[in-house]
């Protein structure tokens, strides 16, 4: 209690010293806690689209499609693969896939076609909310499809234009149909944005050939609170004669690119941080030097080395204390107003970029996580404790009849 | 999804017999260095064998029968050339795509989809696809005058082999070309120069495909194999079986046979 006296005594003795040392942290913890609020943000972003717009949490699919992807490589009884999923406490959705060409004019470029289940796709993933222009596809418009945005571009189209699609059907014939565009989708990944060509699943299925079975089954846990891992094994026993895989195996750079991301975070942490540290040992080593005679009284009086010790370590963590408060208040309303008022680079950021196939959000958002705001702040503590180590050991091993005559 | 890709000479020999079998003739041209006695001799027998097949123009029937895995199919086809670049196909039946169009002018090929009332000309994303079902590429069509430009041919064996005096072939990449293929080898008979048998090789030196030649036959003046059956070799009991109905050398075909407005036309 008698340290903690002295601690808030001294705080104030130093004034202008101690505000410019608090402020610096203070103003350093801030900007981590908007910058950590940001990167979450587009990470968040990059989860959303590769996540939330094309691959869903997991995939289910026949034996060897992934590595060789083939029309004849189905999930065969899907309604009951559906239902064993759903019971097991998942929503899914079925998807079928064929390679095609697609044409318009002179304009002609390979895609992936996507039959689309109108009625469950909603249930896993957020595609038919992410459509730049047009509608999203409907299932009484049977001659209507959704592409890429690149792929739009390729062909030179626009909602509205028709566009002709060859592939090959099940039975080995030539499938192919006019169609008309009826929407176009904002930037997904670097696949969908380039070839994806989505139409309703019974309009793939009448030009294909391909009556049942599904290529793949997209499914999505209800409760996000299960680890995804325990889930993917849940489902894996659930369908041992199928491959099961999360977001994380189906992407790996990009899930290796989010592990990436906190070591960035931590790196960035400790650049920052440095420079706050060395201005906290710089302003501790005055304040001590300073008081050296004031300290040779105090051990002569009977303070211990250690009680010198615990002092200049409790000033020193008032000030952190007071710096993280005041980053607190600054840092947090602010990541809270980006949170809702995105930062626009669509000056510098193209609309078709990506990052490992996943399309760049132009707009970021600030996405307040106790992460993104307990980090900075337990490192500010951190490095400002291991500042606080020479001076105060300094101070505790002052041999007393010394320091009172020192000048 | 059928990925099965064949050297379009072979294509062409049976498809389009007006395209040169092997289409090698041309190859010393563009020889970068003088070729030595053996490939010399080994052009020369090749040039004969181009000869051989080779017609300024041809028009003819083919049956083509594909049995893969998940389908067999039986095709009929209208099938003309004009020299070595130019060739246009048309399916007779079955009725489903009946007056489907395949037209290929140099480097480019381009599909008529009578079902759509659409001409599409085919991109280098779809080279590798299955024509027409068939364990034939799109790119085995466009490719087809290539081989003597990408392959250096050596007789690799001469004398009797299963009853019969043949002459082998091994055609060995150049070292700067793009091919798909690192070794094929081509066996003919000594007399006559007929065509035999043919198996190619990946980059890895395994077999990959064998295409054999059967049925000689004198169709339009020309004693040729009337069937051609091509086996790859990682889909067990699939093949893709061409069979020449009829065939005619030498017409005087017109320019505009090969056009778009004529590949439209039913």
């Amino acid at each position: 209690m008698q340290i903690l006296f002295f601690a808030l005594r001294n705080f104030n003795r130093a004034r202008t010293r101690t505000w410019i040392t608090v402020g610096a942290m203070g103003f350093a913890c801030g900007i981590m806690i908007f910058y950590a609020s940001l990167l979450e943000g587009w990470l968040a972003g990059m989860e959303k689209n590769a996540v939330g717009m094309d691959l869903g949490e997991f995939q289910v699919h026949a034996h060897g499609f992934r590595a060789d992807p083939d029309l004849y490589k189905r999930i065969a009884g899907q309604e009951q693969v559906l239902s064993l999923i759903g019971k097991e406490g998942f929503v899914a959705a079925p998807r079928l896939y064929a390679s095609g060409l697609a044409a318009a004019g002179n304009a002609s470029s390979g895609i992936e076609l996507r039959g689309v289940d109108l009625a469950r796709e909603g249930l896993v993933t957020a595609l038919n909310e992410h459509v730049w222009q047009g509608q999203w596809l409907d299932g009484q418009d049977q001659a209507g499809v959704v592409l890429g945005r690149k792929l739009a571009r390729i062909l030179g189209l626009a909602v509205g234009d028709e566009v002709v699609v060859v592939a090959q059907a099940a039975d080995g014939s030539t499938a192919n149909e006019l169609f008309r565009v009826r929407g176009i989708l904002k930037s997904v990944a670097e696949g969908v944005d380039r070839s994806g060509f989505l139409m309703p699943a019974s309009t793939f299925r009448r030009m294909m050939i391909v009556p049942d079975g599904a290529h793949a089954i997209v499914v999505k846990r209800q409760q996000a609170t299960e680890n995804l891992t325990q889930a993917t094994a849940r489902l894996a026993r659930l369908l041992p004669g199928y491959e099961v895989c999360n977001w994380r195996q189906l992407q790996p750079v990009l899930a290796r690119l989010f592990e990436m991301s906190d070591i960035a975070l931590v790196i960035m942490l400790l650049i920052t941080y440095a420079a706050v540290g060395i201005l906290t040992l710089n302003a501790l080593l005055m304040s001590v030097f300073e008081r050296i005679p004031e300290f040779g009284v105090m051990k002569a009086l009977g303070f211990s080395p250690w009680g010198l010790f615990a002092m200049i370590v409790a000033e020193s963590l008032l000030q952190v204390t007071v710096a993280a408060g005041l980053a607190l208040a600054a840092g947090l309303p602010l990541s809270l107003y980006f949170s809702t008022h995105p930062i626009d680079f669509s000056g510098f950021v193209q609309s078709s970029s990506t990052i490992a196939g996943v399309a760049l959000d132009a707009k970021w958002y600030c996405v307040v996580t106790v992460n993104s705001v307990v980090l900075p702040i337990l490192f500010l503590y951190l490095i400002a404790g291991l500042a606080i180590l020479y001076p105060a050991l300094k101070a505790a091993m002052l041999k007393p009849l010394d320091a009172i005559y020192h000048r | 999804m059928n990925r099965a890709s064949f050297p379009a000479c072979i294509f062409l020999a049976l498809l389009v017999v007006g395209g040169g079998i092997f289409g090698l003739a041309g190859g010393a041209v563009s020889a970068p260095f003088p070729p030595s006695p053996d490939e010399q001799e080994a052009r020369a027998i090749l040039l004969e064998i181009d000869d051989l097949w080779r017609a300024t123009s041809s028009q003819g029937r083919v049956r083509m029968e594909v049995k893969t895995a998940n389908y067999t199919r039986t095709m009929l086809m209208d099938i003309w050339s004009k020299g070595k670049d130019k060739s246009l196909v048309r399916i007779v039946s079955p009725l489903k795509e009946k007056d489907t169009a395949s037209l290929k002018t140099g480097n480019t090929m381009y599909t008529y989809l009578p079902k759509t009332d659409r001409t599409i000309r085919l991109t280098s994303s779809m080279m590798m696809s299955s024509w027409m079902g068939s364990h034939f590429t799109n790119d085995d069509l466009v490719k087809e005058s290539q081989l003597a430009e990408d392959y250096n041919p050596r007789i690799s064996f001469r004398g009797r082999r299963d009853g019969k005096e043949i002459i082998e072939f091994t055609l060995q990449p150049r070292p700067d070309a793009a091919v798909v293929w690192g070794r094929i080898v081509m066996s003919v008979t000594a007399q006559g120069h007929l065509p035999l048998l043919a198996t190619y090789y990946d980059e890895d030196n395994a077999l990959a495909r064998t295409i054999y030649f059967s049925e000689v036959k004198n169709m339009g003046g020309r004693l040729l194999p009337a069937l051609l059956k091509v086996v790859p070799t990682d889909k067990p009991g699939e093949y893709t079986e061409l069979v020449y109905e009829a065939m005619r050398f030498d017409l005087d075909l017109p320019e505009s046979l090969f056009s778009l407005l004529e590949l439209r036309r039913r």
